[in-house]
């Protein structure tokens, strides 16, 4: 791997010649524009950073109060994982897991092989173990989607504001800021999946083969 | 060509048109069986995704509305048109037109996830308004439906090739 891996790209399978890249240098696929390759600081930890940021805010975000309702002095309070249970006893259990999955637990998942992937100790690339990390990273990037359900939060308080009395509680700022970490890492990876897995950690790039 | 691609067994036309069709399907229990039903004081109302966005524009919230119907209704059927625009490009193989339905591929990679909205609106509704005979919002069957409809799509895509489009292309150089 490295340089002297040919670089195939993703979206065309074009094969590229790899090229070392200076920090914030692209290189692009010469048929169809994807990027092939990202240089980035041999020794920059922000990816790491933001992956362990993201972790340690998943635990309040899933343990503090996300949103409470109130109506005629009755008040609810609800946890980032109160809507999962309510459809698991409703019968709607295939629901429930794919809610927990895409808002939840996959987001997890996406941190800890992020951080794995940019922890000081370097897995060996040409181990089988370091590009199942990478694949996953890859395959997880489609199912993570917590910021959707930030979106449909805002949407619903907004819903609701003329019928209850709603106030956005701890835990959903936790999860906002766990999503924005989450967000940084995957954008400042050094595998990021756009990139295909014979570059994944390259600092090299493309000329065409 | 050496093409060490995630999953790029399973990624073939046959399997993403099968999928796409399945899809395509499952919309329509999604948009035809109510969503969401809200209960208060002993009076039930049931809403589609359609008359749910209707209900919120009646309202004056109409950015939410378009919110809404741009996510749960333009975004799936742009999916579906975009895959068959993209199946009919892989039969064809290299064209002029490959490079932009490639890009066509990165759009549809890109927005299928927001889909997903109305899933986590509905599961987040059903665990907040819960006040008894006062309130209660409770799912409905429309939204499994809709949420298979939204995972089919976005295992569509996964299953399409993209460099399906290029086959047969002759390699730049420079
Ligand atoms: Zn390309």
């Amino acid at each position: 791997m490295g340089l002297n891996a040919p670089l195939i790209c993703h979206l065309c399978g074009q094969e590229h010649r790899a090229i070392r890249l200076e920090p914030g240098e692209k290189a692009l696929c010469v048929r169809c524009d994807a990027v092939l390759a990202q240089g980035v600081r041999a020794r920059s930890h922000t990816a790491l950073v933001f992956a362990i940021t993201g972790l340690a805010l998943a635990w309040p975000a899933a343990l503090l109060p996300f949103v409470s309702a109130g109506k005629f002095g009755a008040e609810r309070i609800s946890l980032l994982f109160t809507g999962v249970r309510i459809l698991w006893n409703s019968g709607m259990r295939a629901l429930a897991v794919l809610v927990l999955l895409c808002g939840g637990l996959l987001p997890l998942a996406y941190l800890v092989i992020l951080a794995v992937l940019h922890a000081p100790t370097r897995l060996d690339r040409q181990k089988s173990c370091f590009r199942l990390l990478v694949r996953s990273a890859n395959g997880l990037e489609h199912w993570a989607i917590p910021e959707v359900q930030v979106l449909a939060v805002l949407v619903a308080m907004i819903k609701l504001g003329s019928i209850v009395n709603v106030a956005i509680g701890s835990g959903f700022w936790c999860y906002c800021a766990m999503v924005f970490s989450l967000l940084i890492a995957q954008h400042t990876s050094r595998f990021n999946p756009t990139v295909p897995l014979s570059a994944a950690g390259a600092t090299g790039a493309a000329v065409p083969l | 060509m050496n093409l060490r691609l995630a999953g790029a067994r399973f990624k073939n036309a046959p399997t993403a048109a099968a999928l796409a069709l399945a899809a395509a399907a499952m919309l329509v229990p999604a948009n035809l069986l109510p969503v969401l039903t809200t209960e208060t004081y002993g009076q039930s109302r049931s809403d589609t995704i359609f008359s749910g966005a209707v209900e919120l524009w009646r309202q004056g919230l109409w950015p939410i509305a378009l919110i809404v119907l741009t996510a749960s209704m333009l975004i799936p059927v742009l999916k579906l048109v975009g895959l068959g625009l993209l199946l009919l490009g892989a039969r064809r193989g290299a064209s002029s037109d490959s490079r932009r339905l490639t890009r066509v591929y990165v759009a549809l990679d890109f927005i299928g996830r927001w889909s997903m909205l109305d899933v986590f609106l509905a599961a987040f509704l059903a665990g907040l308004i819960r006040f008894g005979e006062l309130s209660t919002v409770v799912p409905r069957s429309g939204i499994v439906a809709f949420a298979s409809a939204v995972v089919l799509t976005v295992l569509a895509t996964q299953a399409f090739d993209p460099r399906s489009l290029w086959r047969a292309a002759p390699s730049s150089s420079s």
